[in-house]
C-alpha cells in the first residue's frame, strides 16, 4: 500500500513539478492542493517504512539516517525556489509519513489557522545560519593567562617543586584554566549572539554540534539561526564577515550559510 | 538538481547544517508514522549504572593511615628514579611516535575505548590522591611517589594514544542527556 511522505507546506504554486525524487530516490514528487496552500510529497511504501527493519535503521544506522535526510532536505530546497526567488514554505521534521491522502487533508484542514499564522510571519523572511569556531585554543588561551593574576603566581610556584609534586598543583592549574577558558568562551559567544542580534529580525540558539558530526578539526562554540529580512539580507553578509575579521584575531572564526528552510522558525 | 545542497549556497554550506536542521528541527506534525530519530538513550543508560557504583567506591575509599613525618626509604628512591625513567622514556617516545605519521587506524576504536576507561580511571585515581594530599596526612616522599606514579601513568596513556593516533579529546564518551563521560 502507498503512503504520503510529506516534506512541506507552502502557498500554490504554479510550478507543482519537481525534478527531485521522493525520499526513497524513486518515486516523483507531487503536490497536493489545498484551499490556497499545497502540501509537496511524495509516495512511499507503507510497509516498508513502517517495517521493523526501517524503524531500526532510523535509530541506529547513522549512514541511512544521513542519506533520507539529505533527500527530505533536497526536495525542500527545490520546493523552496523559483526562478531567483526564495519562497516561504513550512518545513517538516524529518518522518512525516501518511497512510492515505485523506489522514492528510483532514490534518492540513484541522491545522489551517496555525498554518496560515505561520506562512504570514515568514514571508519576506530568510533562514541563515551562522556557526562559529575556535581556531586556535592557544592564541585564546594565552590571552585569558596573560590577564590572570592567579594563574600566574601557580605557574611560577610549581617551577619551584620536585616533579612528583608539582605533578599535582600541574592537574590543579589545567584545571582551573580549563574552567576560566570556558567562562570566557560563554561570554565570548555571548557577546556575538547579541551582535548578531543587529541584523535579526528574530534569532534561536541551536545545540553546539560535536567534532564528530561537523568534520572540523575545530569545536564549535557557538550555532545560531538567524530570521532576516529579505531587504537585509546583504546588510546581514556584510556585517558577519566583519565580524569574522574582527574575531579572527582572537583565535576563532565564523561561517554564514544560507537561505535555508525556516526550520527554526516555523513550528506551530 | 542532484547537486541543490551546495549549488544554491554559496557560502559555506556543509552537510552538518542539513542534518541539524532535518533531524532536529522543523514541524512536528502526527502522521500514521513519525519516524523517530537519534533515539539512543537506553545504550547510555546501562553507562551511567557502571559509572555511579565507581564514584560511589571512590568516595567511600577516603581514609589515609599514613604518617606525614616518614623519612624516604632507599626503596623509596629507587622507586622514584625508575618512576622517572619511565616517563622520560614515555615523553621521548611519544614525539617520534607522532613524526612517524602512521597511527594504527583499524585498531583505533577498539583502542580509543579502552583508553578511554583507562583515563577515567586514572583520573578517579587522581581526584582521590588530590584529597589525600590536601589533607596533608601524607609524607613528603609519599606525596612525591604517588605523584610521580600517576604522571607515569598519564604518560603511558599518552604514549599508548600517540600509537594508535588518538587525541586527547577523543578519550571521552559522549552521554547525550548526561553530557561527556569526562
Amino acid at each position: 500500500m502507498d503512503g504520503l511522505y510529506l516534506y512541506c507546506i507552502r502557498e500554490k504554486t504554479d510550478t507543482p513539478c519537481f525534478s527531485t525524487k521522493g525520499i526513497d530516490e524513486k518515486e516523483e514528487v507531487f503536490v497536493i492542493p489545498f484551499r490556497e496552500l499545497e502540501a509537496v510529497v511524495s509516495k512511499v511504501s507503507f510497509e516498508e517504512f513502517a517495517s521493523e527493519e526501517i524503524q531500526k535503521k532510523a535509530r541506529e544506522d547513522l549512514n541511512w539516517i544521513k542519506e533520507k535526510a539529505i533527500a527530505h532536505e533536497k526536495v525542500i530546497e527545490e520546493a523552496m525556489r523559483k526562478d531567483d526567488k526564495v519562497l516561504s514554505l513550512i518545513p517538516m521534521r524529518f518522518g512525516t509519513i501518511f497512510k492515505e491522502r485523506a489522514g492528510l487533508e483532514e490534518t492540513l484542514n484541522k491545522d489551517y489557522l496555525k498554518i496560515r499564522e505561520v506562512l504570514d510571519r515568514i514571508r519576506g523572511k530568510q533562514e541563515w545560519s551562522v556557526k562559529v569556531y575556535l581556531k586556535e585554543r592557544e592564541k585564546f588561551e594565552q590571552v585569558i593567562k596573560d590577564k590572570n593574576e592567579t594563574i600566574k603566581e601557580k605557574e611560577k610556584e610549581i617551577a619551584s617543586l620536585p616533579e612528583g609534586l608539582a605533578f599535582f598543583m600541574e592537574e590543579e592549574l589545567k584545571e582551573i584554566i580549563a574552567k576560566e577558558i570556558n567562562k570566557e568562551l560563554n561570554n565570548f559567544a555571548e557577546d556575538i549572539f547579541e551582535r548578531l542580534k543587529d541584523f535579526s529580525f528574530d534569532l534561536a540558539k541551536g545545540k553546539l554540534l560535536e567534532k564528530e558530526l561537523t568534520g572540523k578539526e575545530k569545536p564549535m562554540v557557538l550555532n545560531v539561526s538567524c530570521l532576516i529580512l529579505e531587504d537585509r539580507i546583504e546588510d546581514f553578509k556584510k556585517g558577519v564577515e566583519a565580524l569574522d575579521q574582527g574575531i579572527n584575531t582572537k583565535g576563532f572564526y565564523l561561517e554564514h550559510s544560507g537561505p535555508w528552510p525556516v526550520y527554526n522558525f516555523s513550528v506551530y | 538538481m542532484a547537486d541543490l545542497l551546495t549549488a544554491n549556497k554559496n557560502d559555506n554550506v556543509t552537510l552538518v547544517d542539513a542534518l541539524d536542521k532535518v533531524l532536529e528541527k522543523g514541524v512536528v506534525i502526527n502522521g500514521d508514522i513519525m519516524i523517530r530519530v537519534a533515539d539512543v538513550d537506553l545504550v547510555y543508560l546501562g553507562l551511567r549504572l557502571i559509572l555511579t557504583s565507581v564514584s560511589k567506591a571512590e568516595e567511600l575509599s577516603g581514609k589515609s593511615f599514613s604518617n606525614p613525618d616518614k623519612e624516604f626509604t632507599p626503596d623509596d628512591i629507587a622507586y622514584i628514579q625508575k618512576l622517572q625513567r619511565e616517563i622520560k622514556k614515555a615523553e621521548e617516545n611519544i614525539p617520534k611516535l607522532i613524526d612517524l605519521g602512521s597511527p594504527k587506524k583499524t585498531e583505533q576504536g577498539l583502542a580509543q575505548l579502552v583508553l578511554t576507561l583507562l583515563e577515567l580511571i586514572r583520573k578517579l585515581m587522581e581526584k582521590e590522591a588530590f584529597r589525600r594530599v590536601k589533607r596533608g596526612s601524607l609524607s613528603q616522599a609519599e606525596v612525591q611517589k604517588l605523584g610521580l606514579s600517576l604522571k607515569a601513568v598519564k604518560k603511558k596513556i599518552q604514549e599508548v594514544q600517540a600509537i594508535f593516533g588518538i587525541k586527547d579529546e577523543d578519550l571521552n564518551l559522549d552521554l547525550g542527556p548526561l553530557g561527556n563521560l569526562m
